[in-house]
């Protein structure tokens, strides 16, 4: 039996908080072994998509398929382990070390303890940080404790990776470097949804873009499809996505 | 700009954030209020006897039922430093009730008027008193000893104070013949009672009796011995002799009041899980999401049952308080404090939507729960309205009071009905406060 090749199918997805329509009706697909990207203002609903997709709100309409089947990650355990999660926010414990850190969220991700202390230095290796890996989080700097973010999440191997703003606040080396790990779980197959405000880090690194604009996905393709669709000159997403956003200014509520 | 413009500038700027944080600024002037209400009305009940001294309670059972009998009860119930009870509508309990009573902890002082009192009353001979009491309620024996003194007076019309004097001096050893000779020295007593009475220090002088043996008399607690009570000494064998009941409150009081303070981090950890991010990422993982929860609560009340070992131990180092006597009614009575105590966190925790929020609410509850609980001190001996006995069972603290005292004071086991009660009462709190902050969680944190 032949696996789909759409890893992921949202279909018109509504989420409001309260009177607060976050999300009016986004349908997307992400398709195996790729990195999609997710691009819109601040308070265009990614981060509420993000959420819905990860399980994190609930009561939302619409229909989420993984691998072909109903995909319910708040109710079922087994489908949250087919998602990793790299947050926004530093979600490490910045008084355990790097090591901890990564045996902890190892073993809760259901990683065999006897495969653990491969995952922890899988993790190390992915975040460069084998030689600091017994000193406490807290002493690292803001592009370490960002790749070991991103190795958290991708400690048991998800099917889905699931990428909120992975470079906020890091320096040039440190984003390159979780740049080449990103294509380098690419190269291994792994299939990502990486939001971001930066373009050219969208443009670098994903395969697909999806265009999100208060709350209903506006646009779907490669940059070049994108640009051509907004009519804007070849190869530049940014002015792809001003002309299809708009230019006036957005405020996150 | 200068230094007092700058200055100025930050005040308002930080006034305005107090002002906007709501809750913090109805913790802030609610907490000193509520405090003082709560502690001025507890204290009221508790030293709202005459002079501030505070009421103590006790059980009577009037066996001669003769008009003099009754008359001295009644005195009795007229003395405000005194709470006789069964109140003057309530069915009147057999001595025997009241051993009861006393033998199981529920009264630490009860009084049985004899057959033949009024007769001895107007013979001007002892009556029949019998006093059932718990021995190491040293405070409340000198109290009522002076409550008896003051009803016998009161009740006796005159006759009774030559017999209590002559009573007392014998048993100080002095002869009949000085005992008639101190007779005629009734009136210097008198005032000096008067003096007493009025609260000011009595200059007492010995009377000139020749014979007394003054290295007996005990001036301080003359008036407490002056009517001759015949007692009968309830404790359970158990109890260590140096135990004393206010040191038994002490330990229990603070047991009781520290683990709640010590568990009070639990109030905020789901809180600062949130807020650094890492909650999202447990709520995204494999594990069940209602183990985070779990975890939390098992985290809280492994470290509540080891700050109750090191603190047992150190009792028992230290003060000798035979803690580890019934290793099992100590571990009952550990298990199911730390769970009451671990849930009370638990549930600030999820009803909490900021940290300074949970701080707040949680150390006012504790607070409030410690002195009407009897943390700080015994409650019984506040003679509480039906309201205020209905507050302070409401309280966590009251019932695991009850428990820990039960083992240190009573020598309880925790097959005891007064023991499992009030191991009962907390667990159900356990059950409600954990389905609450099971709905909480959910709503809340867990998204589902």
């Amino acid at each position: 039996m032949t696996e789909p090749a759409d890893l992921l199918v949202v279909d018109e997805l509504r989420y409001s908080y309260g009177e607060r329509v976050a999300v009016k009706s986004a349908s997307l697909t992400c398709r195996r072994g790729e990195i999609l990207g997710l691009l819109g203002p601040n308070g265009a609903g990614k981060t509420t998509l993000l959420s819905c997709i990860a399980g994190l709100l609930t009561g939302f309409g619409g229909k989420l398929t993984f691998d072909g089947k109903p995909f319910l990650p708040a109710d079922d355990a087994g489908s949250r382990a087919r998602l990793g999660l790299v947050p926004q926010e530093l979600a490490l414990y910045s008084e355990m070390t790097a090591k901890e850190n990564l045996a902890f969220f190892a073993r809760m991700q259901g990683v065999p303890s006897a495969n653990v202390a491969a995952a922890v230095q899988r993790g190390l290796d992915l975040s460069g940080l084998v030689d600091r890996k017994d000193d406490r989080v807290s002493s690292y700097s803001g592009g370490m404790k960002r790749r070991l973010n991103l190795a958290v999440g991708d400690m048991h191997a998800p099917d889905l990776l699931l990428l909120d703003e992975p470079t906020t606040g890091v320096d040039p080396q440190s984003r390159n470097h979780l740049f080449e790990c990103l294509l380098g779980l690419r190269e291994q197959g792994r299939t990502m949804i990486y939001t971001s405000h930066y373009m050219e880090e969208v443009q670098r690194l994903c395969d697909r873009i999806v265009i999100v604009n208060e709350g209903v996905v506006i646009g779907v393709g490669t940059t070049e499809e994108l640009c051509k669709q907004a009519g804007s000159a070849e190869g530049n997403l940014e002015q792809a996505f001003l002309a299809m956003t708009g230019r006036s200014l957005r405020d996150e509520s | 700009m200068n230094t007092w413009s700058a200055a100025v500038l930050i005040a308002r700027k930080d006034l305005n954030l107090y002002r906007r944080d709501r809750t913090g600024l109805l913790l802030g002037l609610l907490l000193p209020i509520l405090l003082v209400a709560v502690f001025g009305s507890v204290m009221k009940f508790a030293f709202g006897g005459e002079g501030g001294i505070p009421r103590v309670t006790i059980w009577v059972c009037d066996e001669d039922d003769t008009a003099a009998s009754q008359k001295f009860i009644a005195a009795l119930r007229e003395v405000s430093m005194l709470s006789v009870q069964p109140r003057v509508k309530q069915e009147a309990r057999t001595a025997e009730d009241l051993r009861s009573l006393v033998v199981d902890g529920e009264a630490h002082h009860a009084l049985v008027v004899g057959k033949g009192f009024g007769e001895a009353l107007a013979n001007a001979t002892e009556p029949q008193l019998t006093l059932v009491r718990d021995p190491g309620r040293h405070m409340e024996s000198r109290l009522i000893g002076i409550g008896l003194m003051q009803a016998m007076m009161s009740a006796g019309d005159g006759k009774s104070m030559s017999w209590m004097m002559g009573s007392m001096m014998q048993r100080f050893g002095m002869s009949d013949e000085g005992v008639d000779r101190m007779r005629t020295g009734m009136d210097v007593i008198q005032n000096l009672i008067g003096m007493f009475a009025s609260g000011s220090e009595p200059k007492l002088r010995a009377p000139d009796a020749g014979d007394v043996d003054t290295k007996r008399i005990d001036m301080t607690s003359m008036f407490e011995q002056m009517v001759p009570v015949t007692k009968e000494d309830v404790s359970p064998p158990a109890r260590p002799k140096n135990l004393g009941f206010q040191l038994a409150q002490s330990v229990s009081g603070m047991t009781v009041m520290m683990l709640m303070f010590g568990l009070m981090a639990c109030s905020s950890m789901l809180l600062i899980e949130r807020d650094q991010g890492t909650l999202r990422r447990l709520l995204v993982s494999r594990a069940p999401r209602h183990a985070v929860l779990l975890g939390k609560f098992l985290f809280c009340f492994i470290v509540g049952m080891i700050q109750l070992l090191v603190l047992f131990a150190f009792g028992e180092l230290v003060f000798s308080i035979g803690a580890f006597r019934d290793p099992l009614t100590l571990l009952a009575l550990s298990v199911t404090w730390a769970a009451a105590a671990t849930s009370f966190g638990i549930l600030i925790s999820v009803w909490a939507k900021t940290a300074k929020q949970a701080e707040g609410v949680s150390t006012l509850l504790i607070l409030v729960m410690a002195a009407l609980g009897g943390c700080w001190f015994p409650i019984q001996m506040a003679d509480l309205p039906w309201y205020g006995e209905v507050i302070t069972r409401s309280t966590l603290t009251y019932w695991a009071m009850e428990g820990f005292q039960g083992m240190f004071w009573h020598q309880k086991s925790w097959t005891d009905p007064v023991m499992l009660r009030s191991m009962g009462v907390l667990w159900g709190f356990v059950v409600i406060a954990g389905g609450l902050s099971w709905r909480l969680w959910r709503r809340r944190f867990a998204g589902t």
